[in-house]
This record gives structure tokens, sequence and C-alpha cells, in this order.
């Protein structure tokens, strides 16, 4: 009796753990259905695609091996929009970061207004990529626009901004930092209020000026959420795509944008022009594809040397404890 | 507080001597100048926003003139003007949403629920399912796009919302996450004390710890319902047809075609944004709330 007692017991245990399971597949299922649908079968396809060609007139895809790949390796054009994306890195991402700290640090601390001053800083951010080119587009005017009338009142010519292959992409970044910088801001200022007011405070008595202070407390205090703002804004950088047409399209057709001189036409861009235009021999979905699959692989490859790189630098308070466990 | 005392009387004899007010004069002087700087850093960096909208209101005569930041005098006829250039901008209201509305109500409703089964069920492979829905973060839209858009091709879908509408209805990534970190929050005494009330997992789902997520509806809400309505890269590739363009596209549409007409430009935007803003006054908190959370998550 006593022996049958516990296999009695765990009988309908069981099948109280699988009916859980079972409850939560149908709470999981439109997620899943999602996942594979939208996700998993689409990226599988498409890395197939980056093997054909195919121009939509075709009924089918057509089998061509390599030859998008390789392709790849000769179009002048892949390298030139890579420069640019590693332009925008190292203008707009890089601004974003920086400033959208020095906002969070101006507004963190509770003081009177200060909520005012950060929903103004973070309203950009709530506004269309389209609407705010456009309005910048018009800022960067250089015949009637305001940036370059102030910049005449101190009688120098200001720069062609958008005209200019050297400061397009620059001015774009301006933009685009411009607009997330109160995204940025409100992360880093719950991670600042993360950080325990002992420890800046010790550190002052300790002698630690505010410099000292920030670079050795709270930057460490709060480098998980730099870590978090790079990855995302790296993976953001790479798919840079609205503010480009919005700002660089002459002409009314998206196929236009890019200029001058292709100094503005992104990794997104090109695949779209590949994508829509068939005037050349291998432009179609296939070259589209391909093109998509290596800003996939970018994006992969960036993420994990990020990884890699942020044990050196990231430091997580709870380290060791629970912390570890169920968290990304 | 001792040590910094101690300082404090170590100092020279002659910043013992001004009056007690004198510390303090100087903590006011200080946080003054800190609020005059932060408003006009503030103002100038809206000026941009402030600058278009009142430029959507000048005359021609004085569109460029610097002294116009409040436009004298006023007019509407670049309004006028946007529905004669644009004669369907109600039918792109409408558009616009219907793709917003019903997209971020689908989107709440799935991610919730497999937010809450990831939070609060075991099953097995559960933390390999959370590793594979973080994993998806790092695919470029752009990738799956084009598979996409040959599916919705195949089943007459383009030029219609649904190649937009229906993958939302399926739950995305972020929001999944978002919702599973937020139910982890909260206490488990009142799944229990339902349970004991003999209520299943739906209905516990539904009648008690759904209403107290109300805060994440509302924040992840938000921020669906603004990314939806700002949208523009997959709308340009599925919606090329005039008819069934969404707001953002018809602005688009104004430049190269009226460069010049700046204020029917501005009025353009001012009108698509101003919804927004407007929300963004009285929602503001939610939306800060809802970012902050979702960044904290990771």
């Amino acid at each position: 009796m006593g022996e049958t007692a516990p296999s009695s017991a765990q009988a309908p245990r069981s099948r109280a753990r699988r009916r859980e399971a079972g409850t939560a597949l149908l709470f999981l299922l439109p997620q899943i259905f999602g996942l594979v649908a939208f996700v998993g079968v689409p990226l599988g396809v498409s890395l197939y695609y980056s093997f054909t060609h195919w121009d939509l007139v075709a009924p089918e895809p057509t089998w061509i091996g390599l030859e998008n790949w390789t392709h790849l390796l000769e179009d002048e054009r892949v390298p030139k929009v890579l420069w640019n994306t590693i332009k925008f890195i190292f203008t707009g991402t890089l601004s974003f970061l920086l400033m959208s700290l020095v906002a969070a640090l101006l507004t963190y601390r509770p003081r009177r207004g200060v909520a005012f001053y950060r929903a103004l800083l973070f309203l950009p951010y709530v506004l269309s990529q389209i609407a705010v080119g456009i309005v910048w587009r018009w800022m960067f005017n250089t015949e009637s626009g305001p940036i370059n009338a102030a910049i005449e009142l101190f009688g120098v010519d200001g720069p062609q901004w958008l005209l200019d292959p050297a400061t397009a992409m620059p001015a774009i970044a301006l933009v685009t930092t411009w607009q997330g910088l109160g995204y940025g801001m409100t992360l880093y200022i719950a991670s600042l209020h993360g950080v325990p007011e002992a420890l800046p405070e010790a550190a002052k008595i300790d002698g630690a000026n505010a410099w000292q202070r920030f670079r050795h407390v709270m930057l460490p205090m709060i480098s998980p959420t730099v870590l978090f703002l790079v990855v995302t804004s790296l993976i953001g950088a790479l798919q840079l795509f609205d503010p480009v047409v919005a700002m660089t399209t002459s002409g009314g057709s998206i196929g236009m944008a890019g200029g001058p001189d292709d100094s503005t036409r992104t990794v997104v861009l090109y695949m779209y022009n590949q994508m829509f235009n068939y005037n050349e021999r291998l432009s179609g979905l296939g070259y589209a594809a391909a093109i998509a699959w290596v800003l996939a692989l970018l994006t992969f490859v960036l993420t994990l040397v990020q990884w890699a790189f942020s044990k050196r630098w990231v430091f997580y308070a709870g380290e060791g404890a629970a912390k570890k466990g169920g968290q990304g | 507080m001792t040590v910094t005392d101690t300082i404090k009387v170590g100092a020279p004899s002659l910043a013992a001597q001004p009056a007690p007010g004198f510390h303090q004069a100087r903590k006011r002087a200080r946080t003054g100048f800190y609020h005059v700087g932060m408003t006009v850093l503030v103002v100038l960096y809206i000026l941009p926003v402030l600058w278009a909208a009142s430029m959507s209101l000048r005359t021609d005569a004085h569109m460029f003139d610097a002294d116009q930041l409040i436009p004298h005098p006023i007019t509407f006829e670049h309004y006028v003007n946007l529905f004669t250039i644009l004669p369907d901008f109600g039918r792109y209201v409408g558009n616009t949403v219907l793709i917003a509305v019903v997209g971020t109500a689908g989107t709440l409703l799935s991610s919730s629920l497999a937010g809450y089964a990831l939070a609060r069920f075991t099953f097995p492979g559960q933390r390999a399912l959370l590793m594979v829905i973080l994993l998806t973060l790092m695919v470029p839209p752009q990738v799956t796009l084009i598979p996409q858009y040959v599916i919705f091709r195949n089943l007459n879908w383009l030029d219609t919302p649904l190649p937009i509408i229906v993958p939302m209805l399926f739950g995305g990534a972020l929001p999944t996450f978002f919702f599973r970190q937020f139910f982890l929050t909260l206490p488990r005494e009142l799944e229990d004390a339902a349970a004991i009330d003999g209520a299943g997992r739906w209905r516990t789902f539904f009648s008690v710890m759904a209403p107290l997520a109300g805060p994440a509806y509302l924040a992840m809400g938000l921020l669906t319902f603004v990314q939806l309505w700002n949208s523009f890269f997959v709308n340009s590739i599925y919606l090329q047809d005039q008819n069934q363009w969404v707001l953002t596209q018809a602005l688009q549409s104004l430049i190269g075609r009226y460069n010049s007409q700046y204020g029917e430009i501005m009025a353009g935007v001012t009108l698509v944004s101003l919804p927004i803003v407007i929300g963004y006054v009285f929602v503001q908190r939610w939306v800060v709330r809802g970012i902050a959370f979702s960044g904290m998550a990771n």
C-alpha cells in the first residue's frame, strides 16, 4: 500500500503538468504561428531566393546558383552602400549614444520643471520620420533655410548640406540624433535612477571630482543600458531607410532617393531599388534577397561582436546572483 | 555626514565669514542658471517643429521672414490648398487609422497571451522558446519582407491593408517579451486566489491578470499605435495604389512634386503630426514609462 501511494499521486500530477503545457500552447499559439509564418519560413525562403533570379514577370524563380552572391562581390555599389552605412554609424549612432547620455545627465535629477524639459526633448521621437525629414529638408535648404541664414549672420557661407556628398550623410545623422535623443535619454534616466545614491556620494567624500564620479561610478553602473542601446541602435543604423527617403528624394519617386551622387544610398534603399527595378541583368527579388541576407549576416556578426566584447566593459550589479537566470 | 562637516570646518576661515544665507543664495543662483539654460535649450530643440507649424499658417509673401515665428497675418489657405493637391486626404486618414487600430489591438491580445504563458506556465521548451523570440529581434524585417511580399501577392492582397495588419495579429517578439517581463512583476497570490475560487487559466487571465496589466497594455498599445501611424517602409512596399496610401505616403508624395509650396507641405506635416502630438501631451507619462520599462527589461 505504502508503495503504490506515490505512483498513484504521480499520475495525476503528470496529467496536470500535461494539461498545463496544453493550455500554455493555446496561449502561445498565435505568437508561435506568427514566428513560424512571418519569420521562420520567410527567412529560409529568402535564402532560397538569393540563389535564384526572379523579376516577378516570370511565374517562378529560376535557380542560378551562386550568381547573385558572386555578383555582390563585383557590384561596385555594394561597397558604396556599406561605406554609407559605416559613415552613418560613426556620425548618427555615435552622436545618438553620446548626446542622449548628455541629455539624461542634464535632466535625471528630480527637480521642479524637469518633467517639462524631458517631455519636450522626447517629443520628436513620436513624430514620423517622414514628417521630420521633410521639416529638416527645409531647415537645411541652402537658399532660404534657417540654418544657413543663421550661419550667414556671421558672414560665412554655410555648407551645402543635403546637396553635397560630403555633408549629406552627416546632415541625416544630425536629424536622426535629434529625433532619437529622447528615446535614449529615457532609457539612460531609468538606468541612472537605479544607481544607489550612496555610491557617488561615497566617491565624492573620497575626493573624486564630477568627471571621475561619472566615469568610474555612474558609467559602470549604467553599462548594461549602454550595451542595450549600442546593440539596438547599431541594428537600427543598418536598416536606415525612411529618413533618407524623406530628405533626399527628388522627383517624387523613392527610386530617386539616395543622392547626391549615391552618398546616402543605404543597404535597405539599395535592396528596395533592386526589388522593384528590373533594368539590370540580375536585378529582381533574387538579388534583393541576397542583399537582405548580407544585412542579416552583418546584424548577426555585429551583435555577436558586441556581446563578446561586452564581457570586458559591462558590469552587472547583481552578478552571480539570480540575475543571470531567465533574463536576456 | 560628519566627514563633510569636518571638511567645511577645515576650510579657510574666510568661507565661514559670510552669513548663512550666502551658501543658499549661491545654490539658488545655480538652480536659476540651470532653469534658464534648460529652457533656452529645449525651446531651441523643438524650434523646427514650431517653425513647421508656423510656416503652415503664413502667407506666401511672408513665408521666409525670420520674424514670423508667430505668423501675422495668419492664413489657412495652405490647408485648403492641401485638400486640392491631395483630394483623398480623408481616405488616407481612414486607411492609417484602420491599420493602426486593428494592428495595435491584435498585437496586444496575441502578445499578452504569449507573454503571460511565458511568465506563468511551466512547460517543456519554455526557455528555448523565449530565446528564439529574443533572437528574432536580430532578424532585419527586410529579410523576411521579400518572401512575405510573394505570399501576399499570391493571395492577391497587394494594395490592401491586409499584408500590414495580418502579421500584426500574431503578436511580435518585442511586445511579447515586454508582457512577459511585466507579468513577472505581478504577485502570484492573486492567481492562486482565483484558482481557489475555481477559475480556469483563461478566466484567470481575462478577468484577473489582464485588468491588472492595464498600464502595460496602455504603454505598449501607445507605442505600437505610434509606430504604425508613422510607419512608411512596409506601406510603400505593399500600398502602391494611391487609393490605399497611408498618411506618411501622402506626405512623401508632396516632396519632389510640390517642392516650392512650403505652406502646403508644412500644412501636411502639421496635420499628420498633430493627432500624435495632442495625444502625446495627455499620455506622455505612459509612453515614457513603457519605454523605460522595455529598456529595463533586458
